[in-house]
């Protein structure tokens, strides 16, 4: 049961994930892949700030979500300035040039990981009840990118999409589009972590590596990029398939090889076969409004 | 007259390529000026300048007597500058309804506090703006495509759309680069029609385009330019019957 419920946990919090670097990478068309180290600063800070000051961990976890959002700001903003192509290069040299740096910091426990996190809800009420909430923050998420997309400015991620010249003569401010854009989804990604410190309460830097950006990406590419149910059918396709392979009870020096080669084959094999993911999106934008009002 | 646009010895070069020496030119409300010249004259480069898509090497612009010179682009669209393009730039993948709805200087639900704390209001001015949307495309004959991909309708009601998009802007200068270009049939009277409407409500209009009977027809002035240069001024007629343009238009 508690196997169960964990997997639960796993695959809420990779919705959560996948859902909100749709937003980036799918609705804006941001091309970035450090979501993971987003995640990363919200499951430090949340888990520090609850861990050595003692700030109850619903609040530490907000506060890691306003990290994320802050931190996600400081690298987009200035990559963003210049021109598209080198918010890839920042955020990548971001995400490692920090899990480097976590591992030499022996306050946040190094290289060996950060132990003895505080749980929350576990012992009070019971791992269901924090599956319930994950899952609950999962709907939300899904939710709210789906409200952000089918809205006003999911119309003006469309068109910056498609061409941010035409879309800055019309009066729109396509760099704070994209900046927004991109803090929100870091910060959705923050709370992450903070759901996932406090669940399994111990974190490494390296879990927030490429593989992990490889994964999220993996999720999104293959689930069907600019869908509401894409990252969430992703999600639970790729977080199954590499427990699936954990039956066969292989060595763990050859399962995470397996699962990176795993998750490159198949977004090679979907960019080839299926570009357009299991769930395919229309390349017609349309706003919930229905817009068939007058005629 | 009002000045809406003031241009004040604009020079820009790329390279040895001359796009803008020493131009001076005003733009007045209620006055559509035609902008002729042979290809590579430098006339799409002027738009470019004068929306701070390319960056003057000297001299200074304002709009409606503020100065614009360091203002991004869409601070200047959002003063009152729109324009159309000379390859379009539509969006393909929002419906004509949707490429036109992008279009005002306030776009509501724009500012996220307002997407989120204002939802309400941000909802009844979407409606508001929709409503002066499906008014311009009817004025501008794209009523009936209004829910139609840009890229399945004609060239000519694709140029439309642009126009339309600007529209949005209710601008105090709008710029139109070659509307007529590729365009027949039904749209040519539209789009004559329609910039007519406009200048006629107080706009400041400036067209560059190659079809010259158009251009007579429709502009109270014109300026020639060539090589970067504003060369004359004057009307439509006098630039076209003068022999030194028009061997410099043709080439020899
Ligand atoms: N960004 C740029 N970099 C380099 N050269 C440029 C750039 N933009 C324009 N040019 C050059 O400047 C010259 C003027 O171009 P421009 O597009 O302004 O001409 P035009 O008068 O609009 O011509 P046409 O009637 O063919 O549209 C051309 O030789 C063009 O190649
Ligand atoms: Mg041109």
């Amino acid at each position: 049961m508690e196997y169960i419920v964990t997997i639960i946990i796993l695959v809420g919090l990779f919705v959560i994930l996948a859902a909100s670097f749709d937003l980036i990478i799918g609705y804006c068309g941001l091309i970035s892949i450090a979501h993971p180290i987003f995640y990363a600063i919200g499951a430090y800070t949340s888990a520090m700030l609850a861990k050595e000051a003692g700030v109850p961990v619903p609040l530490a976890m907000l506060i890691g979500a306003g990290a994320a959002l802050v931190s996600s700001i400081l690298v987009a903003l200035p990559s963003l300035r210049v021109s598209g192509d080198y918010l890839l290069i920042a955020s990548i040299g971001f995400q490692l040039g920090l899990i480097e740096l976590a591992k030499h910091f022996h306050e946040i426990g190094g290289a060996g990981g950060l132990t003895n996190i505080p749980p929350f809800l576990i012992r009070e009420v019971g791992r269901e009840a924090y599956a319930v909430l994950v899952v609950v923050i999962a709907a939300l998420t899904v939710w709210f990118v789906r409200w952000m997309a089918t809205g006003p400015y999911g119309r003006m991620m469309s068109a910056l999409r498609d061409d941010e010249l035409a879309f800055s003569m019309l009066g729109r401010n396509a760099i704070w589009v994209k900046v927004s854009v991109f803090g929100i989804g870091s910060a959705i990604a923050g709370l992450a972590g903070g759901l996932y410190a406090h669940y399994f309460r111990f974190i490494e830097p390296d879990q927030f590596g490429l593989l992990a950006s490889s994964a999220v990406l993996t999720m999104v590419v293959v689930g069907g990029m600019r869908t509401t149910w894409g990252p969430v059918v992703g999600a639970i396709v790729l977080q199954l398939l590499p427990q699936a392979i954990t039956f066969f009870g292989l060595p763990p020096s050859v399962l995470g090889p397996l699962q990176g080669i795993m998750f490159t084959g198949l977004v090679l094999v979907f960019m080839f076969m299926r570009p357009q993911g299991l769930v395919a999106a229309s390349d017609l934008w349309r706003g919930r409004e229905g817009g068939a009002r007058h005629d | 007259m009002t000045d809406v646009l003031r241009i004040r010895d604009l020079n820009k070069s790329f390279g040895g390529i001359v796009v803008a020496d020493e131009v001076n030119l005003d733009l007045h409300a209620g006055r559509v000026l035609g902008l002729i010249g042979p290809n590579g004259a430098g006339k799409t480069s002027l738009f470019n300048l004068v929306t701070g898509v390319v960056k003057p090497d000297t001299g200074s612009i304002t709009l409606d007597g503020q100065s614009i010179d360091n203002l991004p682009i869409y601070q200047r669209a959002r003063l009152g500058l729109a324009r159309t393009w000379q390859n379009l730039r539509l969006f393909p993948s929002l419906s004509v309804l949707d490429n036109v709805m992008l279009g005002p200087r306030d776009y509501p639900g724009e500012k996220l506090t307002s997407l989120i704390f204002d939802a309400r209001g941000v909802a009844r001015r979407q409606a508001e703006e929709q409503d002066r949307a499906h008014a311009i495309l009817k004025r501008t004959g794209l009523a009936g495509v209004a829910q139609s991909r840009v890229q399945d309708i004609a060239y000519g009601q694709q140029k439309l759309v642009g126009v339309a998009r600007a529209l949005m802007n209710d601008a105090r200068c709008l710029l139109l680069d070659e509307p007529m270009a590729g365009v027949e049939g039904q749209a040519y009277g539209a789009i004559q029609r329609v910039v007519r409407d406009i200048a006629e409500s107080g706009v400041a209009v400036c067209v560059v385009e190659h079809n010259v009977a158009f251009v007579r027809d429709l502009c109270d002035e014109g300026v020639f330019m060539f090589a970067g240069k504003v060369l004359a001024r004057g009307t439509v007629g006098e630039l076209i019957a003068d022999p030194r343009l028009t061997e410099l238009y043709f080439g020899t």
